[in-house]
């Protein structure tokens, strides 16, 4: 039995992110593990942007607009990963805050492993300076891989077949 | 990418050497041409008007964020200024603007892009922190603010 049946993967556009789906893929495809794709359109940081009026309102819609074609793009670009190795997976686009949205799919889904990008190997001084997937590799009850050395990355999902 | 990654010493300057709002943004587009971050100076300096003509991006406590999405950046690209003495930068309390945030990403980067603006905002709000910064002398030393060795 493998340790590992549900997989969630967090893109959020970044090479990072879209790296963490290959391996992603890589995983389930050599566990038989389910995996879901998550993009989440982070509402929250565009409504703190207005409220500290870095925003205009015209801002707030055009980018939100911009965020849903983002996780339409990527989430079309994990499928393909997906299909051109045969691999079946769910995506799903969320709308919220990114770490609190991450949370909650991995608990109704029961998700036993999150895969996230690499995150800055730079360290921030600043409490404010927080990186989502980090704060969500911090929050959810389960097991979290961060995925490193893109090119091993896309060794392994090349040889897929 | 975090914020953080991008907080190096050559896109900080410090102090700025404009005395009015064109001039500053002028001068932090150059710091990122001259760290070969821009493709393309005259259209980032396009964005960048055209956004401030929707309204000022000069906050309040003396912060000034200019930010524009552009095809003349590869990723999220940011260069700080500090100018002491305080530059008109039209902002909403009607005070000069100290510290300026300028940030560049490209169209299809918006996930990011917000989320570095939204770092900003969280920052801020810090008071200690926008002081030291306006208080800093040296690339280095706002470097030294933000990333520990």
């Amino acid at each position: 039995m493998s340790p590992i049946s549900k997989i969630l993967v967090y893109i959020n556009g970044t090479e990072e992110s879209i790296t963490a789906a290959q391996y992603a893929l890589v995983l389930a495809a050599s566990t038989g593990a389910s995996l879901k794709v998550l993009y989440v359109v982070n509402t929250k940081a565009l409504n703190d942007l207005v409220t500290a009026r870095i925003f205009l309102k015209a801002e707030q819609m055009e980018y939100a607009h911009d965020l849903q074609a983002d996780a339409e793009r990527y989430l079309n670009h994990v499928r393909d990963l997906a299909r051109s190795k045969g691999v079946p997976i769910e995506t799903e686009s969320a709308v919220g805050n990114v770490h609190q949205e991450i949370v909650n799919r991995v608990r109704e889904d029961h998700i036993d492993l999150l895969v996230i990008g690499e995150l800055s190997h730079i360290r921030s001084r600043r409490d404010e300076f927080y990186d989502e997937a980090e704060r969500a590799m911090r929050a959810v009850p389960c097991s979290v891989f961060i995925v490193k050395d893109e090119e091993r990355v896309w060794e392994l999902y090349n040889k897929m077949e | 990418m975090a914020l953080v990654d991008l907080i190096t010493t050559e896109v900080v300057k410090v102090p700025l050497t404009s005395r009015d709002k064109t001039g500053v943004i002028e001068e932090l587009v150059q710091v990122l041409v001259d760290a070969g971050k821009i493709t393309d100076r005259e259209k980032v300096l396009d964005a960048i008007h055209k956004r401030e003509a929707m309204g000022s991006t000069g906050l309040e406590f003396g912060i000034a964020v200019p930010h524009a999405k552009t095809e003349s950046v590869k990723e999220i690209t940011m260069s700080i200024g500090i100018a002491p003495q305080g530059i008109e930068f039209d902002a909403i309390d009607g005070m000069p603007s100290t510290l300026f945030f300028m940030i560049l990403a490209a169209p299809d980067q918006s996930g990011p892009h917000i989320e570095a603006l939204a770092e900003i905002a969280k920052l801020s709000k810090s008071k200690a922190v926008l002081q030291a910064l306006i208080a800093a002398t040296s690339a280095d030393e706002v470097v030294e603010l933000f990333r520990v060795d």
